[in-house]
């Protein structure tokens, strides 16, 4: 039976994964859903790149065993909790410490020396997931003696996300690759000061405390909260539509102060940007660019 | 009954008979008796008045006999015949009126006459005969006799009447009863005859009405009679007992197996099963135990319940033979019990309690294997059929409950491979989206190519002035890095050197904090004084760094003094004689003839200078002399020196010892602090190698210079030149603020470490037992010179149960690798003699390939350059000295957890 169980996975995967394209009919079901998302709970995946979220729909669809997408509207519409499961695989993310060691390493050497200058830095982490780059951001301010004048505002739309962001905990058996990367980036000190283990996480909690701060933040729907001196949104926006990616970068671009840095993920780009949004490349190798200015908010 | 009438009948009768028969008897009897008796006494009577008269007569006595004879008998006679009279009064009365005549005729005319004649009175008698009284009275008496007897024997006929009508009516009893009997035999028969061609009838009727399949198998035939028809009746009702027992069976089954279908869940299933069938088995309790196997082990978990109360035991799972449920699964029979104990199980309803008597517990076996067990109890005895009824069931249940757990089995395998698939899709899930994203963005790029080109142009000639820019740019950074270099270094190495003694203070004090209760005398005494030996070492090097830097600082003030210089050999003998003399050398202090016995200069900073440059010179020489020349510098080697202009006198001092030397090429390092000749990291000598920055910067502050003049293995000449000045020096410090800030912030650091150190004391007690797997049986390599380091790390690494092998340098290392294969992890000092950290990372990297073997280097130094060096000779991580703990522990944790494949 196994054997079975075993091609008809492969099977699964390799069509849906591959060749999965969505029939007219679940092309409307799909519509339907995500306005109903919307007009319901105000979760807005409209503008999200259509493939991906199809399959995940189609992998919940399945997985609850329900016979349509319609079904799964009329689910989600009546029962809260399933409404949960579903937005966690709608918005589920891979993130890890440090990833990219080479952006933080260039965040170190050319972004700091800008932020010491300032009086307060505050730095927005739009879409932090689990929080890893958060707190990886945190040990770099700590390590470049900033931490005092720094607030770190963590958001996402994931509510359990977020919750586990709060904890600070990750799995000791990522530790390994989360040094590595930590090594990587320059990191000063021996990453083992940073976190406390016992015997399946190692806790971060307390790097930063209360100047780290997680809250619930829809870039979709919700608006612009403060005004920010780095933003990071790294591998955020390559699951949002052309049109929603420039709704996102006109909310980034207003949320960062003159000549305010952001950072994006390795794929993403600035190219393209709507109209108003004005960036200079700052590290384009790093992904990270700078706003024009007007001002002298930040030192050139 | 006709018997039992005919019996009585004659019972009757024999009864009657014999009674007839005395009655008859005794009347005659009677009657004779009777009439003797009253013969007998009128013979008496007769034959007294014969004698009496013979005698009277005669007067012969012979004729007395008859009377006495009369008169003696006829007393008895008449209370014989009395006595027969007792039941007719009317008679004895009769007779009771005969008695007193006799007796009066035998006193006034038996007896007297008698009398008269013995007395020979002839008159008396005479007359008496004359008057006859005596003839009357016999008249009268058997006038009397013959009344008596007619009375009797109109008596005798009335009985012999009676006799008669008696004999008729038993006559007529006696028809009327053998007519009865007739009726009644009549009658019988009839109502026989009736009642066994009934029950036939019913017999057959019910055998149509079986055969005609208007089936109502509950009825049943009533027999009353007790012969052969009932024998058939019962027959037929066994028969349709056993068709009924049949078809409740077949009936309850194909009920049953309806409720399997479109049932996907086990339990579902189960207690859709029991649900149905308590019921039907009129058990008041049932549970339905599925065989659930477990690690090897086979467990009967209850699934389903009928009745059960939460409370009750029957939540309990049993093992293969545990317990009855156990033991029927193990031997697939079925257990049977009656007359349960009353507090066995309870059947709870609103009203009450009660307590079934009976239990029945049957496995299900499927192709020789128990799937499931059930157990019911019930008020009522199980029958037959329900058993019956079990039985049949268990093979369809059975694979009922195999099929649908094999169903089930398959639906989580099903949900199990869709997490997966979403979880790899997931992970998949970005390269796609950005793959989309790129293949978006290159269809845009090509749009604005042309837009780039244009730009292109620009920024080319923008370029080529970048270009000039940034190589100025880079001279300039090469040019600041040489500058810090002097500084990184010497930061470099006195953290090293202030943190390898902390290292061992630290961790021996905390252990000391810690552990007193468990520990030994000696052990406590061994950690204090190599606590107490650290320590001094730190003080030393701390006041030596204290004297560099005020130096450097322009701290010191050079107070200028008269100095008597024929003082300086006494004192130099005085502090150096014993040593000498410990090690076996010669000590001479020579003064030049020509030497002025006073100058002008700082007394106690020359004698610490000669006391630097002595110590050195006794530490690096094992055999031969140590000599020390004051004498006036000449005026070549005057001009020599920058900053002696041969105005002033200038006094030289040597100090030549037979040492082990030093290369040529190393001649100028040694006095950059922390330099000693054999290199950085593999030292042999002790010393904070300090000393002789501190003399260079003594003689510079004292306007003077130190040099240098030796040959590897021959020995080393330091000679001073200080000149004799009046004025203060105008040395000019060097700016070592950047100094001061990094220092500073080494302070802190290490005071927070302290901190840390001092802190979470309590965790180190408290071993969470997946913790304790997590270290226990590990194996680490300690590779470290330092025998307090070792000593304090095995302490603090065998308390988590790891097993520690020690490599004392990475020479050894490596051979431990080479020969054991199940190190876990290797700790990594730097700075070791014979082959140094870095030099054996890389040998296990590249020269073993145990790419994969988590390495922590130990590392003193905070530098960043310390550090890149120890990720390229391929550490995997590292931890500063002094080691806190618990950052060691969680650093273990770290690298000794199995890791997700990162990619």
């Amino acid at each position: 039976m196994n054997h079975i169980m075993d091609r008809r996975i492969r099977a699964a995967v390799t069509t849906e994964a591959e060749t999965f394209v969505p029939t007219e009919l679940q092309e409307i079901e799909i519509n339907l859903l995500l306005e109903g998302l919307y007009q319901m709970y105000g979760y807005d995946f409209r503008g999200y790149v259509r493939a991906s979220l199809s399959r995940r729909i189609l992998n919940r669809m399945k997985a609850e065993r329900l016979p349509s997408i319609t079904a799964l509207l009329e689910k989600v519409l009546h029962d809260r909790a399933f409404l949960e499961r579903l937005l966690n695989d709608l918005s589920i993310r891979m993130t890890e410490m440090f990833r990219d060691p080479s952006f933080f390493a260039a965040f170190r050497s050319q972004v700091v020396p800008l932020l010491r200058e300032l009086p307060e830095i505050r730095i927005w982490h739009a879409g932090c997931a689990t929080g890893e780059e958060a707190y990886s951001m945190a040990i770099v301010m700590l390590e470049e003696g900033l931490a005092d004048k720094t607030t770190i505002y963590a958001t996402d739309m994931n509510e359990k996300a977020l919750s586990a962001a709060k904890n600070g905990a990750f799995p000791l058996k990522k530790m390994q690759q989360y040094t590595k990367n930590y090594l990587n980036a320059g990191g000063s000190k021996a990453f083992s000061e940073y976190y406390t283990t016992d015997h399946q996480y190692a806790y971060f909690h307390p790097v930063m405390d209360e100047r780290l701060i997680f809250a619930q933040h829809n870039l979709v729907t919700d608006s612009s909260f403060n005004e920010f001196h780095v933003i990071l949104c790294r591998n955020v926006l390559i699951y949002f539509d052309n049109d929603l990616q420039k709704k996102v970068h006109s909310l980034i671009h207003d949320s960062l102060a003159d000549g305010g840095l952001i950072g994006l993920g390795s794929k993403e780009s600035i190219l393209f940007m709507p109209k108003g949004v004005q960036y200079e490349e700052f590290n384009p190798q790093e992904r990270i660019y700078r706003r024009g200015q007007s001002s002298t908010a930040l030192p050139r | 009954m006709i018997l039992i009438s005919l019996g009585l009948s004659l019972l009757v009768v024999n009864d009657r008979m014999p009674d007839m028969q005395k009655e008859m008897d005794y009347v005659s009897n009677h009657e004779i008796e009777l009439h003797d008796l009253a013969n007998q006494i009128q013979k008496n009577v007769l034959d007294m008045e014969t004698g009496m008269r013979g005698f009277a007569l005669t007067g012969n006595e012979e004729y007395l006999e008859p009377y006495n004879n009369g008169s003696r008998s006829w007393l008895d006679n008449y209370n014989k015949l009395h006595s027969m009279l007792a039941g007719n009064v009317g008679q004895q009365h009769t007779l009771e009126e005969i008695k007193p005549l006799i007796s009066s005729w035998i006193k006034n005319t038996g007896e007297y006459v008698i009398e008269q004649k013995k007395a020979n009175n002839q008159a008396a008698l005479n007359q008496h005969f004359a008057e006859n009284k005596g003839k009357r009275v016999t008249d009268q008496i058997r006038t009397q006799f013959n009344t008596f007897l007619t009375a009797e024997k109109k008596l005798t006929a009335e009985r012999m009447d009676r006799i008669n009508r008696n004999n008729a009516n038993f006559k007529i009893t006696l028809y009327t009863i053998i007519f009865l009997i007739s009726a009644m035999t009549l009658a019988v028969a009839v109502i026989m005859a009736n009642s066994i061609v009934r029950t036939i009838r019913q017999v057959v009727n019910t055998i149509r009405s079986i055969t005609d399949e208007k089936v109502d198998l509950s009825t049943r035939i009533e027999v009353k009679s007790q012969d052969e028809t009932k024998e058939l009746a019962s027959a037929v009702n066994g028969l349709l007992s056993s068709l009924d027992k049949q078809s409740w069976v077949q009936k309850s089954l194909t009920e049953i197996s309806t409720i399997y279908q479109g049932i996907t869940d086990v339990t579902v299933l189960t207690q859709t099963f029991i649900t149905k069938l308590a019921p039907m088995l009129e058990a008041a309790y049932g549970v339905v135990y599925l065989r659930r196997s477990h690690e090897g082990r086979i467990d009967f978990v209850p699934a389903a319940s009928y009745a059960v109360a939460d409370q009750e035991p029957a939540s309990a799972s049993f093992r293969l033979g545990e317990g009855l449920v156990g033991q029927c699964a193990l031997d697939q029979r079925v257990f049977l019990i009656d007359k349960l104990p009353e507090d066995h199980i309870k059947v709870t309803t609103g009203l009450g309690m009660s307590s079934p008597r009976n239990l029945l517990i049957a496995p299900i076996v499927v192709e020789g294997r128990v799937e499931a067990v059930v157990e019911f109890a019930a008020l009522q005895p199980f029958r037959s059929q329900h058993l019956t009824l079990l039985d049949t069931l268990q093979e369809k249940f059975g694979s009922a409950i195999t099929s649908v757990q094999g169903r089930m089995e398959v639906e989580r395998l099903l949900t199990e491979s869709q997490v997966l698939t979403e979880e790899l899709q997931a992970q998949s899930e970005e390269l796609q989206a950005q793959s989309e994203e790129l293949q978006m963005q290159q269809e845009q790029l090509r749009i604005s190519n042309d837009y780039l080109e244009e730009q292109n142009q620009s920024a080319e000639k923008r370029a080529i002035e970048l270009k000039k820019a940034k190589d100025e740019l880079e001279d300039y950074s090469l040019k600041l890095q040489l500058s810090s270099q002097y500084k990184t270094d010497f930061l470099a190495n006195m953290s090293h050197e202030l943190r390898t003694p902390l290292n061992s203070i630290l961790i021996l004090s905390q252990m000391l904090v810690e552990n007193n209760a468990d520990m030994e005398m000696s052990e406590v005494e061994e950690y204090a004084s190599v606590v107490y030996t650290a320590g001094g070492d730190l003080l030393r090097l701390i006041d030596d760094i204290l004297d560099l830097s005020k130096i450097e600082a322009g701290k010191i003030e050079i107070l200028t003094d008269e100095v008597n210089l024929t003082e300086i050999p006494q004192t130099m003998k005085n502090l150096f004689d014993p040593i000498a003399a410990q090690k076996n050398l010669t000590f001479e202090v020579l003064t030049e003839p020509d030497v002025p016995s006073v100058i002008s200069t700082d007394g106690q900073r020359l004698q610490q200078i000669l006391k630097n440059l002595l110590s050195n010179a006794f530490k690096f020489t094992e055999r031969g002399s140590v000599t020390v020349q004051i004498g006036l510098a000449k005026p070549e080697h005057i001009q020599e020196l920058p900053g002696l202009d041969g105005v002033e006198p200038v006094i030289s001092i040597s100090v030549i010892d037979t040492g082990i030397g030093i290369p040529f090429d190393k001649q100028e390092i040694i006095f950059d602090a922390f330099q000693q000749v054999d290199g950085t990291t593999n030292r042999q000598y002790g010393g904070t190698g300090l000393g002789l920055s501190i003399c260079r910067e003594f003689t510079h502050l004292l306007g003077g210079a130190i040099v240098v003049h030796s040959e590897p293995n021959k020995g080393s000449t330091f000679t001073i030149y200080i000149p004799s000045r009046q004025e203060e020096s105008d040395h000019q410090p060097v700016d070592y603020s950047a100094f001061k800030e990094v220092a500073s912030s080494l302070m802190v650091e290490q005071g927070s470490a302290a901190e840390e150190a001092a802190a979470p004391a309590p965790e180190l007690t408290e071993t969470v037992s997946s913790d304790d797997q997590l270290f226990r049986g590990k194996k680490v390599l300690l590779v470290d010179d330092d025998a307090r380091n070792v000593f304090a790390l095995v302490t603090a690494l065998e308390k988590k149960g790891v097993t520690v092998q020690i490599a004392e340098n990475g020479k050894r290392a490596i051979e431990v690798l080479q020969n054991q294969d199940d190190v876990d992890m290797v700790f990594m000092d730097i700075m070791m003699p014979v082959m140094g950290g870095y030099e054996a990372m890389e040998a296990i990297r590249y020269d073993l390939k145990l790419v994969n073997l988590p390495i922590i280097a130990l590392t003193a130094k905070a530098m960043k350059g310390e550090r890149n060096k120890c990720m390229e000779a391929g550490a995997s991580d590292y931890i500063m000295k002094p080691l806190n703990i618990n950052q060691l522990y969680s650093l273990m944790r770290v690298w000794l957890t199995e890791q997700v494949n990162p990619d």
